[in-house]
C-alpha cells in the first residue's frame, strides 16, 4: 500500500526531482507503445543510479509494492505497462555510455541509452550494434533487453541474447548481482539468457555489456516488386533453398506500401507485393550472392527492381519499411499490430487465411514482415469512433495469432507477450510447460512484485477480458479528462 | 536422503515391472563415473518412462546422473555414489527436419554426427562441432553448451538452440520454445537448461537453427615465430573486416588456423588475403583445401583433445584482447611447475583449451595462479577433464561471483530433492 509515508521514503531515494506523484504528470506513464491498455501507477521513480533502483526495490520488497520498469515506452505489448498500486521505475535518465572497448569489440552502457546511439557512438570506429528494431531511434537498450528485440537483421545476425554478454541487475528484493561479464562463459547457470526477454518479470537491469559487430566490407539492397505475395514468398523460399541467408529480407504488401508511400515516400512501385533483400559481408560473396538474388527474383516475375546504388538510396528503402507501422496511421484512423510467427515456409497457406478472414470481417489487414523468419505483422486497420470496430479487430488479431499456432509459430516474434497476450499463452503452452516457466519466476521473485500480471496468464486477468481503451462520452466532449 | 538399501536386481525388477517394460539393468564395468559404480542402469526409449524413472528416483530419494554418449562423463567432481545412471542413448534420431525452414529437432541420445548425416540430405547441418563429434550426443552436447572452433561465426549450442521437451526432477515433462527461429513467448528455459550440465531436467529432445553447407571452404594455417604476433594478427584480420568461420591458435609451437567458408570465389580471395596479413606479421602461411585442410584440423584437434586421453584440460577464458598476455601467464605458470602444456582455442573470442601434463600439486597451483588474474566477469578458469586429486584441490568452477545465491535457488525451484546430477551442476549445484 502506497501512502505518504511510502513516498516520503521514495522521495528520500530518489530526490523530489526523481519522484512524479502528480496524478497529471502520471498520466505520461499510464500505457507504453501499446496505448489501448492504460493503467496508471500509483508513482513514478526516476532514479539516476543503481544504488537508488536498489532503494527503491527493497523499499517495494520490504511493503510487498509491485513494481514495473519502464525504458522509452515504446513497446508494443504493454509490457511497460504500470500497476495501479504500484510504483513505475522510469529508466530515462540512466542513459550514459559508460565505457567503449574496441579492441575488446565491447561497449558497456546503461540501460536508458537509446539503441541506435549505441551505433553512433562506436560507428567512426567501424563497428556496429546489430539488433536493429524498427524503434531504433527511440527505443532504449533496457526495453530492448527485456523484450530480446529483433529487428530486420536479425536473420543473420540473431537477436538482442546473442548480443548481451553481461549485465547488472537489481533483483526483486533488492539484492544487486550481475551476470555474464564482459569474458564469454562466466562459469554458471545460464540465467542471462532467460532474463534477457523475460519482460522485466524477473530483475531491473541496470548495466549492460553489448557486444559490437564489425561493420561488413560491403552492404547491397535491392528491391523487388511481385504480383502477388504468394509470388514473394516463392522468392524468399527459393532463396532460402540456395543456401543464402541474407542480411534481411523483408515483405510488404500493397496495404503497407501505400501506406509508406504516402507518409515518407520511399518510391516503391505499387505493387501486391514488394520484397526488400539485403546482403552483407565480404565483398567478393556479396557480389556472387548478390547475382543468384537477382536470378531468383526474375525467375518468380519479379518487376521494378530496384537496386541501391549508394547509402542514400539504401536510407531511403528502409525508410519506407521502417516506417510502416507509424505510417498506417495514415490509411487507417487506428490499427491493431501483432507480431506472430510462422515456419517460413507456410507462408503462403497462413497468408491465403489471412485474406480470407480480411474479407470475411471487412477489416482491412496490412502486412508488412521479416518473411526471411516468418515473423508477421499484420495491422488490422479500424475506426475507434465506429461503434465494435476496436473490439472487432482485436478479435481478428487473436484469429491471426491462431494461425499462426496452428502450423507449430509463435504468439510473438519480438514484441513480447506483456499484458496484451498473457490470456493467449495457454494456446501455446500447457501448464506444464507454464508451470516450469513459474519456477525460474518464483526464484527471482517469490513475491510477484516484480512487474505483475505480464507474460503469465492469472484467473484476475483472463476472467474478463480487458477491453481496449474507450474514452468516456465526457472526455470526448471535452467536459472532463482523465486523472 | 533416504535411500533404499534394496540389492540392486531387486531394485531392478521393481523398476521394469513399474515401467511395464525392460529399461532397467545392473551396470557393466563400462557404466562407471569417474570410478564410481551406479545402482543400476536404465536405458529409457520414451520420453513418459524418463518422466516415470524421475519421478521415482524423486519420490525414492534416489541420485540421477544423465549420460549421452559417455563422452563428457568425467568432466565434474567426482560423485560420492550413484543411484540411477540414465542413458539417453536409446532415444535416437532426427524427428524432424524442415529443411524449408532451416530447423531441425533432433532426440538426445543421437550424436552429432548421427544428426549431421541426416541434414546434409539438404545441404544444411547443426553449425557445432564440438570434440568428439562421432560419438558426442546432441543432449550432452546441449547440456555441456560444448563448441568447436567454428563457434567463432555460428555460436554456441545456446546461440542455436530454439526449443527443447525436457523432463523436470519430479517427472513432468515440459516445453519451451517452439519450431520456429524467431520466438519470445515465456522464459527461454530451453536457454536456461543448456549448460546446465544436467542439474535441472533431463533433454529429452532439442530444436535448433540450422545452417546452410558452404560451397566452397579454405584454411590459411599460419606459423608464427612467437605468441605474441596472433593477437596483432586476429585484430588485423577483424580491421580488414574478413569473416572467417573459424579463427584458432594452438601452442606450441605457435599456428593458427583460419577458416573461410563461403562461396568458392569468396573462400578463396579471402583466404589469399590472410595470407598477405600473415606474412606482414611476420608468419609463414599457406592456403590448405581438401585433404590437408580436413588433416590440419584434425591435428588441431588433437593438439588438446588426443585421442590418449591423457592429462588435465582446463577451460581459459580471457578478454580477446587479452589473448597475448593470458597465453605467457599461461607459459610461466607451466615453467614454474614444471608442467607440460598444449593450448588451443578461439584467438576471436578469447576461449582457450589447455591441457597440463605434471605433478597434482603443480597443476592445482596453476590454477590457483590463472584464476588469480581474473575477476569474476573477465574470465575464467573451469576444470573440464581433471582426476579427483585436482579437484578436491582447486575446485571445478572457480569463483561464480555475486549471481550463486540466485542460481542456487532456481536449483532448489527446480530440484527441490537434489535428486539430478547433484553437486555436478556449474557452480557445485
Amino acid at each position: 500500500m502506497i501512502d505518504s509515508e511510502f513516498l516520503a521514503r521514495l522521495e528520500r531515494i530518489v530526490g523530489a526531482d526523481g519522484l512524479v506523484r502528480d496524478e497529471s504528470e502520471l498520466l505520461t506513464y499510464e500505457s507504453d507503445g501499446l496505448m489501448s491498455h492504460r493503467s496508471r501507477p500509483a508513482a513514478a521513480v526516476l532514479p539516476e543510479t543503481a544504488e537508488q533502483v536498489q532503494g527503491v526495490v527493497r523499499l517495494c520488497h520490504q511493503h510487498t509494492v509491485p513494481f514495473v520498469a519502464r525504458g522509452q515506452g515504446t513497446g508494443l505489448s504493454g509490457g511497460a505497462l504500470p500497476h495501479p498500486e504500484g510504483v513505475l521505475i522510469v529508466m530515462t535518465r540512466m542513459n550514459r555510455v559508460l565505457a567503449i572497448d574496441i579492441p575488446n569489440q565491447r561497449i558497456t552502457v546503461q540501460p536508458g541509452v537509446m539503441n541506435l546511439e549505441v551505433t553512433r557512438q562506436v560507428a567512426p570506429d567501424g563497428y556496429y550494434y546489430a539488433p536493429d528494431p524498427s524503434s531504433q531511434v527511440i527505443c532504449s537498450i533496457g526495453g530492448n533487453l527485456a523484450e530480446n528485440s529483433g529487428g530486420a537483421h536479425c536473420l543473420k545476425y540473431g537477436f538482442t541474447v546473442h548480443h548481451v554478454l553481461g549485465v547488472e541487475a537489481v533483483l526483486p528484493d533488492g539484492e544487486l548481482i550481475h551476470l555474464g561479464g564482459e569474458a564469454l562463459d562466466s562459469p554458471g547457470l545460464d540465467l542471462l539468457g532467460v532474463v534477457v526477454g523475460s519482460e522485466g518479470t524477473l530483475a531491473v537491469i541496470t548495466k549492460v555489456i553489448l557486444r559490437l559487430c564489425r561493420r561488413p566490407q560491403a552492404v547491397r539492397t535491392l528491391l523487388a516488386a511481385f504480383d502477388s505475395t504468394d509470388a514473394a514468398g516463392n522468392a524468399v523460399s527459393d532463396v532460402i533453398a540456395a543456401g543464402i541467408i541474407p542480411a534481411a529480407i523483408e515483405m510488404m504488401d500493397r496495404t503497407t506500401i501505400r501506406a509508406a508511400e504516402a507518409a515518407v515516400q520511399p518510391g516503391f512501385p505499387d505493387a501486391e507485393a514488394v520484397l526488400i533483400v539485403e546482403l552483407d559481408g565480404p565483398q567478393s560473396e556479396v557480389e556472387t550472392l548478390f547475382e543468384q538474388i537477382e536470378r531468383v527474383c526474375a525467375r518468380n516475375q519479379a518487376w521494378g527492381v530496384q537496386v541501391a546504388a549508394d547509402d542514400a538510396q539504401r536510407g531511403r528503402i528502409w525508410m519506407g519499411r521502417k516506417a510502416a507501422f507509424a505510417a498506417m496511421g495514415r490509411v487507417s484512423p487506428n490499427y491493431y499490430v501483432q507480431d506472430g510467427v510462422i515456419p517460413r515456409s507456410t507462408l503462403p497457406e497462413v497468408l491465403r487465411r489471412v485474406r480470407a478472414l480480411e474479407e470475411r470481417s471487412g477489416l482491412t489487414i496490412g502486412n508488412v514482415f521479416h518473411a526471411g523468419d516468418g515473423n508477421l505483422h499484420p495491422l488490422v486497420c479500424y475506426d475507434d469512433a465506429v461503434e465494435g470496430q476496436a473490439e472487432l479487430a482485436e478479435q481478428v488479431a487473436s484469429e491471426i495469432l491462431s494461425y499462426c499456432l496452428d502450423v507449430g509459430g509463435s504468439l510473438t516474434g519480438e514484441h513480447g507477450i506483456g499484458s496484451d497476450k498473457a490470456c493467449h499463452m495457454p494456446k501455446m503452452f500447457s501448464d506444464d510447460d507454464l508451470a516450469t516457466m513459474q519456477l525460474v519466476r518464483v526464484a527471482f521473485d517469490p513475491d510477484g512484485i516484480c512487474n505483475p500480471d505480464k507474460l503469465f496468464p492469472t484467473p484476475r486477468l483472463c476472467g474478463e477480458v480487458p477491453g481496449p481503451y474507450r474514452a468516456h462520452p465526457l472526455e470526448t466532449a471535452g467536459l472532463a479528462t482523465r486523472m | 536422503m533416504t535411500t533404499t538399501n534394496a540389492p540392486p536386481s531387486e531394485t531392478v525388477a521393481d523398476l521394469n515391472a513399474r515401467l511395464d517394460e525392460r529399461v532397467a539393468r545392473p551396470p557393466a564395468p563400462t557404466d562407471t563415473v569417474q570410478g564410481v559404480r551406479p545402482q543400476l542402469v536404465v536405458e529409457p526409449t520414451a520420453p513418459e518412462q524418463v518422466s516415470q524413472i524421475l519421478a521415482w528416483a524423486t519420490e525414492t530419494g534416489r541420485t540421477v546422473i544423465v549420460r549421452g554418449g559417455g563422452t563428457k562423463i568425467g568432466w565434474g567432481p567426482t560423485p560420492s555414489s550413484i543411484d540411477v545412471l540414465l542413458s539417453m542413448s536409446e532415444m535416437r534420431g532426427v524427428q524432424a527436419h524442415r529443411h524449408g525452414d532451416l530447423t531441425a529437432t533432433v532426440l538426445a541420445g543421437t550424436t552429432l554426427s548421427a544428426t549431421n548425416a541426416v541434414l546434409a540430405e539438404h545441404r544444411q547441418w547443426l553449425a557445432l562441432d564440438p570434440p568428439d563429434g562421432e560419438s558426442a550426443t546432441i543432449g550432452g552436447i546441449v547440456a555441456t553448451n560444448d563448441s568447436g572452433p567454428r563457434r567463432h561465426w555460428h555460436g554456441a549450442p545456446r546461440d542455436l538452440i530454439i526449443g527443447m521437451t525436457l523432463v523436470r526432477a519430479d517427472g513432468v515433462i515440459a516445453h519451451s520454445g517452439g519450431i520456429v527461429v524467431k520466438n519470445v513467448a515465456g522464459y527461454d528455459v530451453a536457454r536456461l537448461l543448456t549448460g546446465s550440465f544436467g542439474s535441472l531436467g533431463v533433454i529429452v529432445s532439442a530444436t535448433f537453427k540450422l545452417a546452410p553447407r558452404a560451397d566452397a571452404s579454405r584454411t590459411v594455417a599460419v606459423d608464427f615465430p612467437e605468441t605474441g604476433r596472433c593477437a596483432p594478427y586476429v585484430a588485423g584480420l577483424l580491421a580488414q573486416a574478413a569473416m572467417p568461420t573459424a579463427l584458432e591458435l594452438a601452442v606450441p609451437p605457435v599456428r593458427m588456423l583460419v577458416r573461410f567458408e563461403s562461396v568458392e570465389v569468396a573462400a578463396a580471395q579471402q583466404a589469399r588475403q590472410a595470407v598477405t596479413l600473415a606474412e606482414q606479421h611476420g608468419g609463414s602461411a599457406s592456403v590448405l583445401t581438401a585433404d590437408d585442410e580436413s588433416g590440419a584440423w584434425r591435428a588441431h584437434d588433437a593438439h588438446v583433445f588426443g585421442a590418449d586421453r591423457e592429462g588435465t584440460i582446463l577451460k581459459v577464458v580471457t578478454l580477446p584482447a587479452e589473448l597475448s598476455s593470458t597465453l605467457e601467464q599461461i607459459s610461466e605458470v607451466a615453467q614454474a611447475n614444471q608442467l607440460e602444456y598444449a593450448v588451443t582455442g578461439r584467438a576471436g573470442l578469447g576461449v582457450l583449451f589447455v591441457r597440463l601434463h605434471g605433478s597434482g600439486p603443480g597443476r592445482a597451483a596453476f590454477v590457483t595462479a590463472l584464476r588469480a588474474q581474473f575477476r569474476p566477469g573477465q574470465g575464467s578458469v573451469v576444470v573440464r577433464r581433471a582426476d579427483p586429486e585436482l579437484t578436491s584441490l582447486v575446485g571445478v568452477w572457480g569463483p561464480i561471483g555475486d549471481s550463486l545465491p540466485i542460481m542456487r535457488e532456481v536449483k532448489r525451484r527446480f530440484d527441490p530433492t537434489g535428486t539430478l546430477n547433484p553437486g555436478r551442476g556449474p557452480g557445485g549445484l
